[in-house]
C-alpha cells in the first residue's frame, strides 16, 4: 500500500531562482525508506513534504501533486497531518517546548484536545517504544544528546503516526546515541509504522530497508537498495615528513565547564605536522580540551603553552559564527586577518564549495554550511588546527575533501587536534588517538594501526 | 506547589509593596519575598539574583541621593556649579532612595518564584484554558532565552579566535549580528517542530491537572487576607502614609498592616526546597 505519492512535484523555495525539488515522482510503500544523497540535494526539502512543513511552513511555489495517505499535502495544513506524520528533525536542543520529558511528550496529544487519559495512555506507550520509560519524569536539560533525540521521537510517536519522518536524527549525537537512536527508529516497521529515515552513515540502516531515495540537486530517483555498496574509506593519508617541533602543551591542567570539573591534571602535547585526534563520549572534556589548548579557556590549575601561532578553532557550533553575506566573504576575512594573500577560491575548491561561493552561507544545508565554516577557518597557513567534530553532518565525499585538506595542513606544518566521533577520519588522519572520558586521558591505538 | 497559589501571593507580594510608602511594611514585604525565596530554592541558588537585586537596588538608593537635593538633614556638599550632582547631600534624600530600592528589590524577589520555583508547563497549566496556546508559546520562547546567551558566548568566543577584537561600537556587529541570525534560527527550527505536532490545530487540553493542596489553600488564604486588611487599614487610617521631605521621621507603625505583612511569610513555613 502507498504511504505517499509524489507525481511531477517541483518546489521552489521563496525568492530562490532554481527548485529545491525538480520533478520528482515517488512512491512510498510501507516499511522502512531510506533516503540518501549529497549535502545540499533537496534531502530536508523532500522530508518536509511529507509533512506539508513544505510548502506550508516555508512558503514559495509548487506544482505537481503529493499525497500522503489519503491527504493532498498542498491543501492540508502541517497540524493537521500532524495526525498521521510524526517528523523527528536533526538538531534535538531546538525542538523541545517543555522542561520536563512526559510532558514534552504530551505537547503532541494536548494540541490534539484528547482527554486527559489517553494523553497518559499514549505518553507511556511512546516513552516505551522510544526505549526511554525511565526518564518520563527527568528534566530535558539535563539529557544527553542521544536521550534528547529520542525524547523528540516519542514526542512524534504519542500522536501515533502512521509516518514516522526522520531527518538525519543522528547528525548532533555521539556513536552509541546514534546506535541506540537508530535502532529505536527501526524498531517502529515491527510495530507496523512506515518509517522515512535520511541518513549519511547508512551501514545500520541498509539490512533493514525496504526502499531507498537518492535526491542529488533536487532530483529525486529511487534505486534498489540491494544494491548499495558502504563508500570506501579515504585510507591513509601518508605524510610527506616526520612531525617536528612541540606547538602546544598541556602540564598538569584541570578544567572546569561551569561548577564541574571536567579535567583533572591532564599532562598532554602536541608537535608540529601531528594530528592528534580526540574521542571518547559527549560530555566527557572533548571540547573542553580543545578550548584549553587554542586558549580560550583558562586552566583552574596547571600550565598550559603554546607557540605564538596561528590557531585555527572550529567550534562545536560553526555554523553560528557564520555571518557575512557570501560563503566567499568569510574566507577572504579570515584571510584578511591573518593578513595572508591566498585566493579564497582556493579551499572554496579544495571542499567542494565552488558552486555555493558567492551564495549566502545561512541559505545553505548543513552540511554546505559545515564545509563553509571550515573553509571560513581553515585558509591561508594556521600552525594549529583544532576542531571540533568537523564531519558532523557531512557525506562520504565531503568527508574526503575535508581528509585532503587537513593532510595538506599537516605536512605543511601546521600542529592538528580532532575531536571526533568519525573513526574513519581518525583511521585516515590520526598519529595518536586520545580518549576523554571521566576528566581524563589515555592514549589509544589509532585505528588504521590496529587494522 | 499549585501556580495560582503563588500567583495570589506574588499579587499580594507586589501590590502591598507598591501600595504603601511606609519603609517598615516595604522591608517586611522583602523579608518576606527572602525567607520566602530561601525555603522555596535555597540560599545557594539564590546567590546571583540576590546579587542582581542588590546592585540595582543600590543603584535606586544612590540615583535619588546624587539627583534630589532636597531635605533638611545635609550629610555634605558639592559646589553647586559641578554639572547634575552639584548641590546638598542629605539624609532625607539616601532614605528615600533606600525606600525606593527596598520596592524594586521586593517586588523581583516576589516575583521570583515564578521562574526559580515552578517549571514553564506548571505555570501553563494553571492558566484558563482561553490563553492555554499563548502561554504555551511564550513558554517555548522562554525556553530560547538560556539558547540565546550560550550563542553569545560561543560566536564571541570563536570570533576572538578568527582574529575578531572589539573596536568600537560597530566592530560588535560580528558578534551580535550571527547571535541575532542564530536565535532567529532556532525561534524558526522550534517553531517548525512545534507545527509539526498539531500546535493551533484546535482546542487544547493538558496532560496533568494543577492540583490545589491544603497547603496551597493555606497559602491563598494567608495572602487574600493579607491585601484585604491591608487595604482596610490604608482606608481606615491605620497604616498612614510617610514621606521624608522635609525632614526625616519615623514611619507610623500599627499592629493590623503590621499583621497582613507577616502574612506574607506564610510560605517560609509551607515551602520545601525543591533544589
Amino acid at each position: 500500500m502507498a504511504v505517499a505519492k509524489l507525481e511531477r512535484l517541483t518546489y521552489w523555495y521563496p525568492g530562490a531562482p532554481e527548485p529545491a525539488l525538480r520533478d520528482a515522482c515517488l512512491q512510498v510503500e510501507e516499511g522502512l525508506t531510506v533516503v540518501a544523497g549529497p549535502s545540499g540535494g533537496g534531502k530536508s526539502t523532500l522530508l518536509r513534504v511529507f509533512n506539508g512543513l513544505v510548502p506550508h511552513f516555508h512558503g514559495g511555489r509548487i506544482a505537481g501533486s503529493a499525497r500522503v495517505f489519503d491527504s493532498d499535502i498542498t491543501s492540508t495544513p502541517t497540524r493537521e497531518l500532524a495526525r498521521s506524520v510524526g517528523f523527528v528533525f536533526q538538531d534535538p536542543e531546538l525542538q523541545t517546548v517543555y522542561d520536563v520529558v512526559d510532558r514534552e511528550v504530551a505537547f503532541g496529544p494536548e494540541n490534539m484536545g484528547l482527554p486527559r487519559r489517553e494523553i497518559s495512555d499514549r505518553v507511556e506507550e511512546a516513552l516505551n517504544a522510544a526505549g526511554i520509560a525511565l526518564l518520563a519524569a527527568r528534566t530535558v536539560r539535563t539529557l544527553s544528546g542521544g536521550e534528547r533525540q529520542r525524547v523528540a521521537l516519542a514526542s512524534a510517536l504519542a500522536m501515533r503516526p502512521r509516518l514516522v519522518v526522520l531527518d538525519e536524527p543522528t547528525s548532533q549525537l555521539d556513536p552509541r546515541g546514534a546506535e541506540i537512536m537508530l535502532a529505536a527508529a527501526t524498531s517502529l516497521v515491527a510495530r507496523g509504522r512506515s518509517v522515512v529515515i535520511a541518513e549519511h552513515r547508512l551501514e545500520r540502516l541498509m539490512p533493514s530497508a525496504r526502499a531507498m531515495v537518492v535526491v542529488d540537486g533536487g532530483r529525486v530517483e529511487g534505486v534498489d537498495p540491494g544494491s548499495w555498496r558502504r563508500p570506501p574509506a579515504s585510507g591513509r593519508v601518508p605524510r610527506n615528513a616526520p612531525p617536528g617541533g612541540e606547538v602546544w602543551s598541556l602540564a598538569a591542567a584541570t578544567a572546569a565547564f561551569g561548577d564541574r570539573v571536567v579535567l583533572a591534571g591532564v599532562d598532554l602535547s602536541g608537535r608540529s605536522g601531528e594530528v592528534v585526534a580526540l574521542c571518547g563520549p559527549n560530555g566527557g572534556g572533548k571540547t573542553t580540551l580543545l578550548r584549553l589548548i587554542a586558549g580560550a579557556l583558562a586552566p583552574l590549575a596547571g600550565r598550559v603553552e603554546r607557540r605564538p601561532v596561528r590557531i585555527a578553532y572550529l567550534p562545536q557550533n560553526p555554523t553560528a559564527m557564520l555571518h557575512r553575506p557570501t560563503v566567499r566573504a568569510e574566507v577572504a576575512m579570515t584571510l584578511d586577518r591573518s593578513r595572508e594573500h591566498d585566493r579564497p577560491e582556493a579551499i572554496l575548491e579544495e571542499l567542494g564549495l565552488t558552486a555555493v561561493a558567492g551564495r549566502y552561507p545561512r541559505d545553505l544545508s548543513s552540511g554546505e554550511r559545515q564545509r563553509a565554516a571550515l573553509a571560513a577557518v581553515l585558509p591561508g597557513r594556521p600552525g594549529l588546527v583544532l576542531l571540533d567534530e568537523p564531519t558532523r553532518g557531512m557525506d562520504a565525499a565531503a568527508r574526503n575533501a575535508l581528509v585532503g585538506l587537513v593532510a595538506r595542513l599537516r605536512d605543511q606544518g601546521a600542529a592538528v587536534v580532532l575531536a571526533t566521533h568519525d573513526a574513519e577520519l581518525r583511521a585516515a588522519l590520526a598519529d595518536r588517538v586520545i580518549e576523554v572520558a571521566d576528566g581524563s586521558v589515555s592514549e589509544t591505538v589509532p585505528e588504521a594501526a590496529s587494522r | 506547589m499549585n501556580a495560582r497559589a503563588v500567583a495570589a501571593w506574588v499579587a499580594a507580594c507586589i501590590l502591598i509593596v507598591l501600595f504603601t510608602t511606609n519603609p517598615i511594611y516595604k522591608t517586611l514585604v522583602l523579608a518576606a519575598a527572602f525567607t520566602a525565596l530561601a525555603a522555596g530554592v535555597g540560599l545557594r541558588r539564590m546567590r546571583g539574583v540576590l546579587i542582581g537585586v542588590a546592585l540595582i537596588a543600590l543603584f535606586a538608593t544612590l540615583l535619588n541621593f546624587v539627583s534630589a537635593h532636597l531635605g533638611s538633614t545635609v550629610l555634605f556638599s558639592l559646589p553647586a556649579q559641578v554639572p547634575a550632582v552639584g548641590g546638598p547631600y542629605t539624609l532625607e534624600a539616601l532614605v528615600f532612595g533606600a525606600t525606593g530600592g527596598i520596592t524594586i528589590a521586593a517586588a523581583i524577589l516576589s516575583a521570583a518564584p515564578f521562574s526559580m520555583l515552578l517549571a514553564s508547563h506548571e505555570v501553563i497549566d494553571a492558566l484558563p484554558a482561553g490563553l492555554s496556546r499563548t502561554g504555551t508559546a511564550i513558554a517555548a520562547s522562554l525556553n530560547l532565552v538560556p539558547a540565546v546567551a550560550t550563542s553569545f558566548a560561543e560566536v564571541n568566543e570563536a570570533q576572538r579566535l578568527r582574529g575578531w577584537r572589539p573596536r568600537g561600537p560597530r566592530s560588535w556587529a560580528e558578534i551580535v549580528v550571527p547571535v541575532v541570525l542564530t536565535s532567529v534560527e532556532g525561534s524558526i527550527q522550534l517553531a517548525e517542530s512545534m507545527e509539526a505536532r498539531g500546535f493551533g490545530s484546535g482546542p487544547r487540553t493538558t496532560f496533568t491537572r494543577a492540583r490545589i493542596r491544603w497547603r496551597d489553600w493555606i497559602l491563598i488564604a494567608a495572602a487574600s487576607t493579607s491585601v484585604a486588611l491591608f487595604l482596610v487599614s490604608h482606608a481606615a487610617g491605620w497604616a498612614s502614609d510617610w514621606y521624608p521631605y522635609p525632614t526625616l521621621s519615623i514611619p507610623a507603625l500599627d499592629a493590623r498592616p503590621l499583621a497582613a505583612c507577616l502574612l506574607l511569610f506564610a510560605p517560609a513555613l509551607l515551602w520545601r526546597s525543591r533544589s
